[in-house]
């Protein structure tokens, strides 16, 4: 953003690198998202929760573009995402995704994971790209698992592993599907403490999860989603304590 | 919370772990727990075991035993033993042709040294510390066929083939350099020659242009060397036996995984031309026996060309048999396909990798992986169903097995040449399959857990 626009917002306010207005998505006849209008600023921690199926997966997926959006702008970095080669590998190189179910590819080791997309995207040489994956590996805590496949590590490891996989291409973005859902309670905070760490550094992070203590501690902004819309959003401690709508009430009393 | 529990909590003390209790061992013990651990195990252990002991017993008075070894014609045998032993000089005098069909008998060192540049250009694919694997099986897949075709054929070399044969000389060099550079010196040709230049601390770009052109000089001694090559011509016609099955099995073999990879990507693509191009392909010829393939190659083939240009009935049968099999490896691969997650997918996009890069790191290793099995049973199948260009006048293996029984001397003289042929093919099914068995279990190997 530059001087004027950023002076209108509000004077010292950080940089918009997500802005989505009027964003609608369909499958099919399903209408999975409507009218979705959210901005992000560098550097906030924003936390999306809402009833399974209400699109927090499809929203956060449109902004790397993993799904085209019909209607609506998506713009990243100062990107607006068309739909075409050139603006979507740039939206891709600034924005890592966790996913819920890891997807981590196992047939490479651990290592090989990470440096993948710094050699064959990037074009970096490997013994750079393997020094590269190995500091990301030791900021989530795991570098002795580096010669390791993916299945022989526990479920916590492994998200550890995608995470430091995503932030090997230097992301200024990051965003999470429920990165915490498909692991054992155990391993929870393991993986919780390294998004903690990284939303500490100052990472802009896009985050799906029922992990309200993590809510809490790190959201800049928690927003709620029902039947593909935003319904409110807010601070968290004002989200927590507060809520404006009956259906938020709802759905915080089921969960907390 | 702490009210609820005594004032000092009590202190785990896991147990050490024991080794597991040691089972009986020795062949006794075995035999006892898997043969005859209970009445109707030993009972079908029993019956096994005479079944096997009739069945080879039978086969081994037949063929062994009660066998003639020496004599100048079928009626020799016939008087000596009968029915009841087999007649192997028949087979013994046939025997090169069973191999080489009618290539000239003191030029098929040739075709020997062909097949012997094959096991020298994939043996480095067994030393422990060559890391080039990949490239070295490509460059086998990709290069020695051109090699190998001016050890068989010979003769006068074109412009085009020229290029190509060079290119196969140029292969073979540089696997060799690289196999010995990596296995003895733990480190990549390049690296090597580098080195032995005195040019290991030059720029990056200079190295590379280093290599560059010593890869370029090695190409024109290569192509000198051809100008010096000649070999007498033998034409298609005389090849035969278990050679030209080789030849053509090989090529559809190897034709056949790259050509059904591209298939089975085309009929997944996005863009309806391609998809609905390659599902024709693939539907077509898999619905037509590759008998009625072959047939119409042969006999149809030649009114599509240009008058004059004469296509090779070797070829045609070559292009018949590599299109089926292509349609057929393409299903097997699509399969693979099919079973890799959408999330592989997903992270390689959202990583940046595109479309091909994806497809090669990512899906491909995983998809060829869980189809192993299949695809080596596509070979085996294949490698098999090549008998049938004997109909289309070609003297593979199988129609020289038969010529035996045609043979004057050896008039009706069939079983003993088929034993052998099915021996023959036994012999390769089975190393294909205990190959792939084997490859499974090598790439099984830490990556799963348990
Ligand atoms: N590829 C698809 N095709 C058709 N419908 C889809 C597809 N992906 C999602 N949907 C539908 O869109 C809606 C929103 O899905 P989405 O995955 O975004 O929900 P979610 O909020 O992430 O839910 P959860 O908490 O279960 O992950 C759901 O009703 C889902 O059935
Ligand atoms: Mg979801």
């Amino acid at each position: 953003m530059t001087g004027p626009e950023q002076a209108a917002a509000g004077g010292a306010k950080p940089a918009r690198v997500i802005e989505i207005a009027g964003l609608n998505k369909w499958f099919g006849d399903f209408h999975a998202l409507k009218d979705i209008d959210l901005t992000v600023r560098k550097g906030e921690r924003i936390v999306i929760c809402g009833p399974s199926g209400s699109g927090k997966s499809t929203l956060i997926r449109c902004v790397n573009h993993l799904e085209r959006h019909e209607e609506g702008d998506i713009i990243v970095n100062g990107v607006t995402l068309r739909g075409d080669k050139g603006s979507v590998n740039a939206v891709r190189g600034e924005v890592g995704m966790v996913f819920q179910q890891f997807n981590l590819f196992p047939h490479l080791t651990v290592l090989e994971n990470c440096a993948l997309a710094p050699m064959f995207a990037r074009k970096m040489p490997r013994r750079e790209a393997e020094a590269l994956a190995m500091t990301r590996l030791e900021r989530v805590r795991i570098p002795e698992q580096a010669r390791k496949y993916p299945l022989q590590l526990s479920g916590g490891q492994q998200q550890r592993v995608a995470i430091a996989r995503a932030l090997c291409l230097r992301p200024s973005i990051m965003l999470f599907d429920e990165p915490t859902s498909a692991l054992d309670p155990e391993m929870i905070k393991e993986v919780l403490d390294v998004m903690v760490e990284l939303a500490e550094e100052g990472m802009t992070m896009l985050c799906v999860t029922h992990e309200m203590g993590f809510a809490r501690q790190v959201a800049d902004r928690v927003v709620f989603m029902d039947q593909g819309e935003i319904v409110e959003q807010a601070a968290p401690e004002i989200f927590f304590s507060n809520p404006r709508y009956d259906r938020t009430r709802a759905f915080l009393s089921q969960i907390l | 919370m702490a009210e609820t529990h005594a004032e000092t909590a009590l202190i785990f003390q896991p147990k050490p772990a024991r080794p597991a209790p040691a089972a009986a061992s020795g062949p006794v013990a075995w035999m006892r727990r898997n043969l005859f651990s209970d009445v109707p195990n030993a009972l079908m252990t029993l019956l096994g075991g005479y079944i096997l002991f009739v069945v080879v017993g039978a086969v081994l008075d037949w063929a062994v035993f009660g066998a003639v070894w020496s004599a100048e014609s079928r009626r020799e045998c016939l008087d000596a033993v009968g029915r009841a032993g087999a007649c192997w000089p028949g087979v013994a005098e046939w025997l090169p042709n069973m191999i080489y069909g009618l290539y000239p008998k003191e030029l098929v060192w040739r075709v020997n040294l062909g097949f012997l540049t094959l096991l020298l250009w994939i043996a480095p694919l067994f030393m422990p510390r060559v890391v080039s694997k990949v490239n070295i099986g490509v460059s086998a897949v990709l290069l020695f066929p051109f090699l190998a075709s001016y050890w068989f054929h010979g003769g006068e070399m074109g412009l085009l083939w020229r290029v190509f044969v060079a290119a196969g000389i140029w292969g073979f060099v540089w696997v060799w350099a690289t196999a010995l550079s990596e296995q003895f010196a733990g480190r990549p040709i390049g690296q090597t020659l580098l080195a032995a230049l005195g040019a290991e601390d030059a720029a990056d770009a200079d190295q590379r242009r280093i290599l560059r052109i010593a890869a370029a000089l090695l190409y024109v001694a290569a192509l000198a060397l051809t100008l010096a090559w000649r070999l007498e011509e033998v034409g298609t016609r005389l090849w035969g036996g278990l050679f030209l099955t080789l030849v053509i099995s090989g090529i559809g073999i190897t034709f056949s995984l790259p050509a059904g990879i591209l298939l089975a990507l085309g009929r997944r693509s996005d863009m309806p031309v391609i998809s609905m191009l390659s599902t024709a392909f693939i539907e077509l010829f898999r619905s037509v026996p590759l008998i009625t393939i072959l047939f119409m190659f042969n006999t149809m083939m030649p009114l599509f060309m240009p008058e004059g240009t004469d296509v090779n009935q070797l070829l045609r049968a070559i292009v018949a048999v590599c299109f089926f099999a292509a349609a057929y490896m393409a299903e097997v691969i699509r399969g693979g396909l099919q079973a890799i997650p959408r999330g592989q997918y997903e992270a390689a996009s959202s990583l940046g990798l595109g479309y091909w890069r994806s497809t090669q790191l990512i899906v491909m290793p995983q998809a060829l992986r869980i189809m192993i099995p299949a695809i080596v049973g596509n070979f085996i199948g294949l490698f098999k169903d090549t008998t049938l260009v004997s109909i289309i006048g070609l003297f593979d293996l199988m129609s020289m097995a038969r010529a035996v029984g045609e043979d004057t001397k050896w008039l009706g003289l069939f079983i003993e040449p088929f034993f052998v042929v099915a021996m023959i093919y036994f012999v390769f099914c089975f190393a294909m399959s205990s190959y792939s068995i084997g490859l499974e279990k090598k790439l099984a190997q830490g990556r799963d857990r348990g």
